[in-house]
């Protein structure tokens, strides 16, 4: 009973309750309520914020979805036209080399036939100008005594005027 | 042993025992004044409360930090805010983890509790101060308020029929109600008697030697230089540890104890709070009682 005396002072125990009673009803109300408050409002704010986060990130994912399989068909249609500017583009090329080889081959023909009448012209001129030259040395052998000799040397001046001319 | 090895022993077994005590603990701030000036009628009022000035001490640290740290409410916690969210939110999570989403309106009770007998048992270590849980009449003070608040959450929780009836161990059939007086004297004694007591008693004991412990390594620091310093680091060191544990135990055994008097229907939610906790939690054994 003496050590229980000696050691617990009521008086003492006393204000120790009140004191402590009353830094808990203090805390309590100034401290820990707004203490507990500012916690669950933030981790309120972060689940909130998080499930924001979920939901862009699926957002963004559909979006991505969506993306790719657009690329995809664009780049389909791509393809597709290219392929079909490749066909249109030989189709073209063959025309167009077509064309050309027709062009070619008419302008062939055109200059082969003005070739042909240049010919036949020059072959009409060229009797025409031998006749008019053989009438000549016929002419100048009939009005020219001439001794064989002088014939042909004659007739070989009008063959080298006639070559000269041709 | 010099002169000056010897005045220093004396000094304070003089400032020890001005105290009423044996020297048996350093001397402080207000044992020092009373050695010094005896005749002060201040000084020799705080030193007949000796304990409630360390305890007003500690009290009013804690209200100023806390004040000072709610009235912030920044959202990004700075300085005192952050420290005391800190301490709030793992009291929080502890508490809960045990009494379930329920034991949040327990967290300032319990948060205060612990944090009081923290302070108060570390103040010891500086130099000049003393712990007010070193003394009987501080514990066993926190010791009948955490006894009063389990019962007043029991007759809250229960209500005052139910409450009484569970006092008398929820009698079935005839020789439950002839165990009624039996169960009554039984639980009241373990209720009002043996629980503040084992909770007083582990923390002042606990406390008290502590200072004896580093009492004693002052003095064998004067006596002889340089080894018993080393043991007086070692032993500041367990004396922080042991002030932790000891205001950690009564945190622990005030929660069960409030665990133990709330309804049945919580233990499945405390169950579910358990599973989501951070660490194992034991399961609050009914051997406390």
């Amino acid at each position: 009973m003496e050590f229980f005396q000696e050691n617990i002072h009521l008086s003492e125990v006393f204000v120790q309750l009140l004191a402590f009673l009353i830094v808990f009803l203090t805390l309590k109300k100034f401290a820990w309520k707004p203490l507990l408050a500012i916690i669950k409002s933030r981790r309120e704010r972060f689940e909130s914020e998080w499930s924001g986060i979920e939901k862009t990130k699926q957002d963004v994912a559909a979006l991505q979805k969506d993306y790719l399989a657009h690329l995809q068909k664009i780049d389909e249609e791509a393809r597709a036209k290219m392929q079909e500017a490749i066909r249109e583009g030989r189709r073209l090329g063959r025309e167009i080399q077509e064309k050309a080889r027709l062009e070619s081959q008419a302008s062939f023909e055109k200059a082969k036939t003005s070739l042909e009448l240049e010919i036949q012209k020059a072959r009409l001129a060229m009797r025409l100008e031998i006749a008019g030259i053989s009438i000549q040395v016929a002419e100048k052998i009939l009005n020219e005594k001439m001794n064989d000799a002088e014939q042909e040397k004659k007739a070989l001046e009008i063959l080298g005027e006639l070559e000269k001319k041709l | 042993m010099s002169m000056t090895e010897q005045q220093g022993i004396a000094a304070i077994q003089a400032v020890a025992q001005n105290h009423g005590q044996a020297a048996e603990e350093l001397p402080n701030l207000i044992a020092l004044l009373e050695h010094l000036f005896p005749k002060s009628r201040l000084v020799h009022f705080l030193f007949t409360w000796e304990n409630l000035a360390f305890s007003a001490a500690v009290l009013a640290l804690i209200i100023f930090t806390a004040l000072r740290a709610a009235r912030k409410k920044s959202f990004i916690p700075k300085g005192l805010q952050n420290v005391w969210e800190l301490v709030v939110e793992v009291l929080e999570g502890f508490v809960t983890g045990i009494l379930g989403p329920r034991g949040a309106e327990h967290v300032p009770y319990l948060g205060t509790l612990f944090v009081y007998i923290l302070l108060a048992n570390w103040l010891g270590m500086i130099p000049l101060m003393k712990s007010p849980t070193s003394a009987w009449s501080t514990t066993i003070a926190l010791a009948l308020m955490t006894t009063v608040y389990i019962q007043w959450v029991g007759i809250k929780e229960h209500g005052f029929f139910n409450y009484v009836k569970h006092l008398a161990g929820n009698p079935i059939g005839i020789l439950g109600l002839a165990l009624v007086p039996l169960m009554l004297i039984i639980n009241l004694s373990i209720e009002f008697l043996a629980v503040p007591l084992s909770l007083s008693l582990r923390l002042f004991a606990n406390i008290s030697s502590e200072d004896k412990l580093l009492y004693k390594f002052a003095e064998l620091n004067v006596l002889y230089k340089g080894l018993p310093f080393f043991f007086q680091l070692f032993a500041n060191v367990l004396v922080i540890i042991f002030s932790f544990v000891q205001a950690f135990v009564f945190l622990l055994l005030s929660t069960v104890y409030i665990s133990l008097i709330l309804p049945h229907d919580h233990e499945e939610s405390h169950d579910a709070a358990r599973e989501n906790s951070l660490g194992p939690i034991h399961e609050p054994s009914t051997k406390e009682h």
